[in-house]
């Protein structure tokens, strides 16, 4: 059996030693997908920053790939790819340059082409020469998801990835990431879609101040459902 | 981009394999590779030709020659216009090299807090987003940018301490070299200490606690110094054989961080990236108040261990004099900022080459400034998000009015210390302490009107200088506050120069307060004379119609 790609164990998140939600338990393994759901500002995003290593547990236990977690290991970068609301580009490169740099910095070989296969799949093969203050809020959103995929990764961790997206564009992303899980990659997502979540994830987290609770997928769609009627 | 000996190769390590390959994996690219592609690209689309470059650098270099020779060019007259022998008979003073001593402690701690603040290492938005997650060598990609805080470091201390040492010492070429030499050095060491700090996991806001309290340190030691009768007879330097051991210690600890770079976490190179980015812009656009919000909001605490129970908020208007208590008493720099300014008149008093009715006016002139500006955060904060202002039911010249009240019992404390210090001078204490407390308003007038000013307006007419083109609309802009200190004062300034402070002056204060505090409530936009220029075609359009 394979070890698990995240083990969190009672992991207490927050800011100033001032916790944001309840102790978070839950084991992702290779080939599935985690959604944490939650009603805004019960901590998802703190808890999703704190297993990519951008915020240091308050307590607990958490494991990325049988190891602590330290982002500044090179080999911890080479496999978690992340997709946050970082709305930040560099303003001289276009969108087609943004995500070459993505690929070739992890090494890989024929970035040219398979840019232009993600930014066909994306909906931003016309904008692959413009910089990113000529693209729309949806727009630099697809360009961030793309980034997601350009790159190798055993996890891929996802806040609210449907956010600014069209109906369209949200079914693409879960078909995207249930094949993500065949191929291996374990998918992290905080997310308010009850229908990404019952395309792609295999469990879910309800993320809350008191408690936090496993749930099936149909379960955390019918939560989300109701509140967010 | 190709790979060189620093790339990592993870074809060499199939442990590491990631679970899904976009494509086949080869060589990772150096981190230098990274940059290279990142700034070509930069300057292909960005027009910079080497002859734009020099231009930058010919005019960078000429505004700095321009300054430093205009800083330097005042300190010298202000030094010829102090008196040379003793002038005040003071059973307590201080010399002035121990005075320049005290400022170059107070200047260590600016450094201290400005390094932890901006990080000292940092990486900026895009940088953080697009190579921060690279599996690359990370030493690469921040080198250029822990290298250029201790430069800048250096070369400013430099500037500004010979420029103090050549003006207000009178110190020989030689001499205000090696001065300069060792305070390059010293600034070097001490922005290379806080970033070997950053990288050990000390947090930022505590390399930026320790600076405030070096800063507020100085003006105690001052006072310690001549009530203890201490003096130093010149700025003490290293020996130049010691500047050169300096220098080792100084390029080891440059290779010590350089070493160090990859441990530095990606949240605090994020936040101190995101701090830096912020301060530069403002700075750049000379808009102080941003620079202000950038520096103390990059190393505020994220939580409060005790919430505040607001017990004096009773009603709207007193809920809105609480919220600017609460955030004055929050702000550790601005109290220490308060408190400095405060007793820096005190000290030119006792300093008997100071002590003239030039030095007296500078330094109340400056340090109330200086205070002013730290009372008006609230103010400032409100200004630029008005959450609490459209809360209550308050109109927007009654919340002006009110937004006076801290600054107006701050800048009463400041001027009980300020002009009884000056009265001290003068021999006539309780005089000066009644123009103090009647020109108390002016200050609060002051910090509000520049609070509330629009954004420098960039698109005005420029004016041709030797420096370069002045935009008078940011000039403009930037003299709301200042304008009403200069006019609003000008009973004080008299009384200074005059060393004497009659009742006229005091009602004249009293009247120009007054005055003051109606131009601060104020919520017409534009200068005074677009205005009235505005009313001028406001009447002729009547005069019209009526016709």
């Amino acid at each position: 059996m394979s070890k698990p790609t995240v083990r969190a164990q009672d992991l207490l998140v927050g800011y100033g030693g001032a916790p944001v939600c309840a102790p978070v338990s839950f084991t992702l393994a290779p080939g599935k997908a985690v959604a944490l759901v939650g009603a805004n500002g019960s901590g998802k995003s703190t808890v999703l920053r704190a297993v990519i290593g951008l915020l240091e547990p308050t307590s607990g236990s958490l494991r990325v790939l049988g190891e602590p977690v330290d982002e500044r290991e090179v080999a911890f970068r080479a496999q978690v790819a992340s997709v946050l609301d970082d709305d930040a580009y560099f303003p001289a490169l276009t969108v087609h340059e943004h995500l070459y740099l993505t690929a070739r910095g992890h090494g890989v070989l024929g970035a040219d082409a398979l840019v232009r296969e993600l930014l066909e799949e994306f909906g931003l093969a016309e904008h692959a020469r413009s910089l990113p203050v000529a693209l729309s809020s949806g727009q630099r959103r697809r360009l961030l998801l793309a980034a997601g995929f350009v790159r190798p990764r055993s996890l891929l961790v996802l806040d609210e990835p449907e956010q600014r997206l069209d109906r369209a564009m949200r079914d693409r992303l879960a078909a995207r990431l249930v094949e993500e899980k065949k191929a291996g990659g374990a998918v992290l997502m905080a997310t308010h879609d009850p229908d990404l979540v019952l395309a792609v994830a295999d469990r879910a987290v309800h993320v809350a101040d008191d408690v936090t609770r496993l749930l099936s997928p149909a379960e955390a769609a019918t939560l989300i459902s109701r509140e967010n009627p | 981009m190709s790979g060189d000996a620093d790339a990592v190769d993870l074809t060499d390590a199939p442990a590491v394999l990631p679970a899904v390959l976009p494509g086949e994996l080869g060589e990772v690219p150096a981190a230098r590779d990274i940059r290279r592609y990142t700034t070509q690209a930069a300057n292909a689309r960005g027009g910079a030709s080497l002859g734009s470059l020099l231009a930058s650098v010919y005019y960078a270099v000429i505004t700095i020659a321009i300054a430093s020779g205009m800083a330097l060019g005042f300190a010298q007259a202000l030094r010829v216009s102090l008196p040379p022998t003793p002038e005040a008979d003071a059973a307590v003073d201080l010399s002035l090299p121990t005075l320049v001593v005290v400022m170059l402690l107070g200047l260590v701690g600016i450094l201290v807090s400005l390094a932890g603040r901006l990080g000292p290492v940092g990486a900026g938005g895009a940088e953080a987003a697009w190579w921060l997650v690279l599996p690359v060598d990370r030493r690469g990609l921040l080198r250029p940018a822990a290298r250029r805080l201790p430069l800048v470091a250096a070369f400013v201390a430099a500037i500004l301490v010979g420029l103090l040492d050549a003006g207000l010492l009178a110190d020989s070429g030689a001499r205000v070299l090696h001065v300069a030499v060792t305070s390059a050095l010293v600034a070097a060491g001490i922005v290379l200490l806080a970033a070997l700090a950053q990288s050990r996991g000390l947090r930022r806001s505590t390399t930026a606690l320790v600076g405030d309290l070096i800063l507020a340190a100085a003006p105690v030691v001052a006072v310690a110094l001549a009530l203890t009768d201490w003096s130093v007879d010149e700025v003490p330097t290293l020996p130049w054989f010691g500047a050169v051991a300096a220098a080792l210690l100084v390029a080891g600890a440059g290779v010590l961080v350089d070493r160090r770079l990859g441990r530095i976490p990606t949240a605090s190179l994020r936040e101190s990236g995101s701090v830096a980015t912020q301060a530069v812009g403002a700075a750049v656009s000379l808009d102080s108040r941003e620079l202000g919000r950038a520096l103390t909001d990059g190393a505020a605490a994220p939580t409060r261990r005790r919430l505040s129970r607001l017990r004096t908020a009773r009603g709207p208007a007193t809920a809105l004099v609480t919220a600017d208590l609460v955030v004055l008493r929050r702000s550790a720099r601005h109290l220490v900022q308060l408190a400095i300014a405060a007793i820096v008149p005190v000290l030119v008093t006792v300093v008997p080459e100071l002590a003239s009715q030039a030095g007296v006016l500078f330094a109340v002139l400056l340090a109330g400034y200086v205070a002013m500006s730290a009372t008006g955060e609230g103010a400032r904060r409100a200004q630029m998000a008005p959450i609490l202002d459209r809360l209550l039911p308050l109109d927007a010249k009654t919340v002006r009015r009110l937004r006076m009240v801290v600054p107006g019992i701050a800048m009463l404390v400041w001027s009980v210390v300020a002009f009884g210090a000056v009265g001290r001078w003068t021999g006539d204490v309780a005089g000066w302490l009644v123009l103090g407390v009647a020109s108390t308003p002016v200050w609060a007038a002051a910090a509000v009107r520049s609070s509330y000013r629009p954004a420098p307006d960039w698109g005005g007419a420029l004016v041709s200088t030797p420096m370069g083109a002045l935009p008078t609309g940011v000039a403009a802009v930037l003299a709301r506050g200042p304008d009403v200190v200069v006019l609003g004062l000008l009973p004080v300034w008299i009384a200074v120069l005059l060393r004497h402070v009659s009742p006229t002056m005091i009602l004249i204060q009293a009247g120009l307060s007054a005055i003051a505090v109606t131009v601060a409530s104020s919520i017409a936009t534009g200068s005074l004379m677009e205005r009235m220029l505005a009313s001028q075609e406001e009447m002729d359009k009547q005069r019209k119609a009526n016709r």
